[in-house]
């Protein structure tokens, strides 16, 4: 009983939020077109997904940002760890490169891959690499940066190996930065993914909005958005989890 | 001498008093307990005379934080008053002054600046603030340091920058609260002996809350000695020890009024073998005499 | 041996960017890449040359420009006070807030920027709001925790003197909370600056997003190229201003626990006015020459017919003058684009 109250309390806010959504598209302030009652949008979504052509789509969009992001994360993480400072030339002839990298706008080389590759899934998937990868570098190179001088110290009066070192001490301490800049990743890659999906493509969430933008499928479109923001939701309470697991020492 | 310093602190007019402090705090429900009563100050009555320097020590928890700031005026009794010149407290105002434990000063501002944030409250105008930050900066010792950023100092230098700018805007009584707990031993040391400096110069009301016996012997005209929670002022020790007090730490007398607070203190927590042993092997030897 | 160490040190930085640059030139000269799709360096550098002769780089940039400073501005008057408003005086609502935001906070833009579009059209302001909107969100949540972050002894402090809530915010929480505010604000220039190229890509005739986007359409692959670096140059410039400013209000944290900020050095002194005057200067010259432009360009585009080059149909400038033929036109389809120059 009292369980229940406290995650009521919790989520009073959103409850609130959905209620007043609801009430504001039902009464006659708002154009029904411009914002449709969520009781609505939730109907439409039902039947969309019963229907398995949300459903289809959805898929197809997971499996988009997931390629992205996964080879985000396997390229990422050990080029983070490679900027960590331990190799102080590399890391000083890359640096400045990756400062750039990092701050090319993704639409820009999305016309540049585009030319390269054509309009295909690798494009897609290459370009959500690229936008996720930035995060991950720079929170991993960080986290290894800030490994704490004195756990350094003690271990190397014990000396250890250098393999050690990176096991024992150095990827327990990043831990918790290199899981920061995998949760912000994930977000970029869904972010990335609906606009490369609007701006090219023929099936996945993004290309369904535009879908219903153009036969004038207000719910439709909402619905979309809430699946897509629901979608960000579970991925970042997933990577939280994950987190909690695997950082027990915190 | 003592008794001259006894008479002197009695003859002196009362500066704060505080009538029967009650503090409750009502602790929500949680899952494990029901929602309960925290009673962290039980009918506590105290007097502050003008001019002296009063130490108030007890055991963690026992509310002698809370005391303070209810004397600031930031927190309210849940029942009894304080007065303070006759006038009841019941907010927080420029007529008392408090330095807190840890670093409190802005770190974007100078150490002048700091000085002065009182005296902007006060709208003081320019070149008054000026002149009057510059004689307190240069009270504590630190006028090389004056247009220097706290990051720039040591501990014990924030410290008196803090009391500096507790000073600056002249209140009538200046409460410190563990100021000197987060400095290491020497520079607490040379901190009590520059507050005693100023507190000569100045002739402020200070009320001094202290975890440590030593401090609050070697600084106090009085200690207040509170109980564990739910706190009350158990006793109050008149400390009759004279001024200035140089070298002191060493003598007898010092660690006989040491002894008999540490006894006050002891005797509230559980083990009685302590008692037993303290009381037959220094206080019958050093001063039989003395029976405050 | 010193000597050679110290030129090192030096040099390091700028042998990758100089290895890159190299690669640019001869790789698509060797025919290792395709020089069609990726022209030499400097090729790209004369498209710029040329771009810059004709003005035209100069409109779009400034355009751009324009476009990024006044969406920025109407971000940060929207989320600062906001965030202090419901930080300072209702804490307890702001707390509550949290789970709210966070979940807002996963709301794609561009999920509902086609719903927006077709209510509104992409006129310019709706540009500026989907600009200053999506740059909203990271500046209202760094400025709730900038204030939160605020030391309680400093706010204890203050209260003991009996200040006014107006003190409290202008010299406890205000100057205690700008490094994170200002990390919001970077956060938000780098959204405002993805969602203005994509904005502009969607439906304008101007900008450097669109300068992208036309030449891709029109397939002139060096300009494409032209208008990207300028685009990077445009945000990293942007960047740095703001490290710059961040620098001055990061001078007073204490030497430890500052991890991530390492590699931001230490300004001591408070800005300078010379400093704060120039900016000042140049920033009201981008309002002003800019806003010039972009009027300048709205106006023409609504005169002129319905053009095969302009690729972005001008109708949709007004609100609500759409009719369904130019809708398609402003979501860039790459697809039909792609056919036409195979």
């Amino acid at each position: 009983m009292y369980r229940t109250k406290i995650i009521l309390q919790h989520n009073l806010p959103i409850i609130l939020f959905f209620l007043l959504w609801e009430v504001v598209a039902n009464s006659s302030l708002v154009n029904p077109m411009l914002l449709p009652a969520f009781s609505k949008v939730i109907m439409t979504l039902g039947g969309l997904f019963y229907s398995g052509e949300l459903l289809t789509h959805t898929l197809i969009s997971l499996e988009r940002a997931l390629g992205g992001f996964v080879a985000a994360l396997v390229i990422g993480i050990p080029l983070g760890f490679l900027m960590g400072g331990w190799f102080r030339t590399t890391q000083t002839v890359l640096a400045p490169l990756f400062d750039i990298s990092s701050q090319v706008n993704p639409f820009i080389l999305f016309h540049i891959i585009i030319l390269f590759l054509g309009i295909g899934e690798t494009a897609k998937i290459t370009i959500i690499a690229w936008v996720c990868i930035w995060p991950i570098v720079f929170n991993t190179a960080a986290g290894v940066r800030n490994v704490d001088e004195i756990l350094l110290k003690e271990a190397r009066s014990f000396d250890l190996q250098r393999w050690s070192i990176f096991y024992k001490i150095i990827l327990p301490s990043a831990a918790r930065s290199i899981f920061t800049g995998i949760r912000i990743s994930a977000g970029y890659s869904f972010f990335l993914l609906i606009a490369v999906e609007v701006m090219g493509a023929d099936s996945g969430l993004g290309w369904f909005i535009l879908y219903s933008q153009e036969n004038y499928n207000v719910e439709a479109i909402f619905a979309g958005a809430v699946v897509i923001a629901l979608l960000g939701v579970t991925m970042d309470a997933g990577i939280k989890y994950i987190e909690k697991k695997i950082i027990i020492w915190q | 001498m003592a008794e001259n310093t006894i008479e002197r602190i009695e003859e002196k007019k009362d500066k704060i008093i505080a009538k029967n402090i009650r503090r409750v705090y009502q602790i929500k429900a949680t899952e494990n307990n029901a929602g309960h009563e925290f009673e962290a100050i039980k009918e506590l009555n105290l007097v502050v005379k003008q001019g002296e320097l009063l130490a108030i020590v007890g055991p963690s928890g026992c509310g002698k934080s809370t005391f303070l700031d209810m004397l600031a005026g930031l927190e309210k009794p849940t029942s009894g008053e304080i007065f303070m010149d006759d006038k009841k407290i019941t907010g927080p105002a420029l007529d008392r002054g408090i330095v807190l434990q840890g670093y409190a000063l802005f770190p974007w501002r100078t150490v002048r600046k700091n000085v002065e944030f009182g005296l902007e409250i006060k709208k003081i105008p320019e070149k008054e603030r000026y002149a009057i930050s510059e004689r307190y900066i240069d009270l504590v010792g630190l006028s090389k340091f004056a247009d220097r950023y706290p990051y720039e100092l040591s501990g014990g230098m924030k410290q008196r920058v803090a009391i500096a700018r507790a000073l600056a805007y002249d209140p009538d009584v200046l409460l410190m609260d563990e100021p000197f707990a987060a400095v290491d031993a020497q520079t607490r040391e040379s901190l009590q002996e520059e507050l005693l400096r100023i507190w000569e110069k100045t002739k402020k009301t200070i009320v001094f809350v202290t975890h440590g016996i030593d401090e609050a012997v070697f600084l106090a005209d009085r200690v207040a000695v509170m109980t564990a929670n739910p706190g009350t002022v158990k006793e109050i020790v008149t400390i009759d020890l004279p001024r200035p007090r140089d070298g002191i730490r060493s003598s007898a007398e010092f660690g006989w009024v040491r002894h008999k607070i540490w006894q006050l203190l002891q005797n509230d927590t559980e083990s009685a073998v302590k008692e037993g042993i303290g009381n037959t092997d220094v206080a019958g030897s050093i001063a039989p005499t003395a029976s405050l | 041996m010193e000597r050679i160490n110290k030129i090192k040190v030096k040099i390091l930085p700028y042998i990758g960017i100089f290895c890159f640059l190299n690669l640019w030139e001869i790789l698509p000269r060797l025919g290792v890449v395709d020089a069609q799709f990726l022209p030499p360096f400097s090729t790209v550098c004369l498209a710029i040359q040329t771009l810059w002769q004709d003005g035209i780089l100069y409109t779009n940039t400034i355009i751009s420009l324009w476009r990024v400073l006044i969406g920025l501005l109407l971000a940060i008057f929207i989320a600062v006070p906001l965030g202090f408003f419901l930080e300072v005086f209702s804490p307890e609502i702001s707390k509550r807030l949290d789970g709210l935001f966070n979940l807002l906070s996963h709301v794609n833009p561009f999920s509902l920027a086609p719903l927006f579009i077709l209510l509104f059209g992409i006129g310019e302001k709706e540009k500026l709001a989907i600009i200053s909107l999506s740059a909203v969100w990271p500046i209202l949540f760094h400025t709730i925790t900038g204030i939160r972050s605020v030391n309680p002894i400093l706010i204890k402090t203050g209260r003991s003197m009996n200040i006014s809530t107006g003190v409290l915010i202008k010299d406890i929480l205000f100057p205690g909370a700008l490094p994170i505010i200002i990390t919001g604000i970077r956060l938000g220039v780098q959204m405002s600056m993805f969602m203005l190229i994509a904005a502009e890509m969607m439906g304008a005739g101007a900008g450097l997003g669109w300068l992208v986007h036309n030449s891709a359409m029109v397939y002139q692959i060096p300009r494409l190229y032209a208008g990207g670096v300028f685009i990077i140059l445009l945000g990293m410039s942007l960047n740095k201003i703001i490290l710059w400013f961040q620098t001055y209000s990061w001078f007073w944290q204490e030497r430890t626990g500052v991890a991530e900020q390492t590699h931001i050095k230490r300004r001591h002194k408070q800005v300078s006015s010379v400093a704060v005057f120039c900016f000042m200067f140049i920033f009201s010259g981008v309002l002003f020459f800019g806003g010039n432009e972009v009027h300048k360009i709205n106006t023409q585009v609504r005169t002129l017919p319905m053009n095969h080059d302009m690729h972005q149909h001008s109708a949709g400038m007004e609100k609500g003058a759409e009719t369904t033929e130019p809708q398609k036109a402003y979501v860039p389809n790459f697809k039909a684009d792609e056919d036409k120059h195979k």
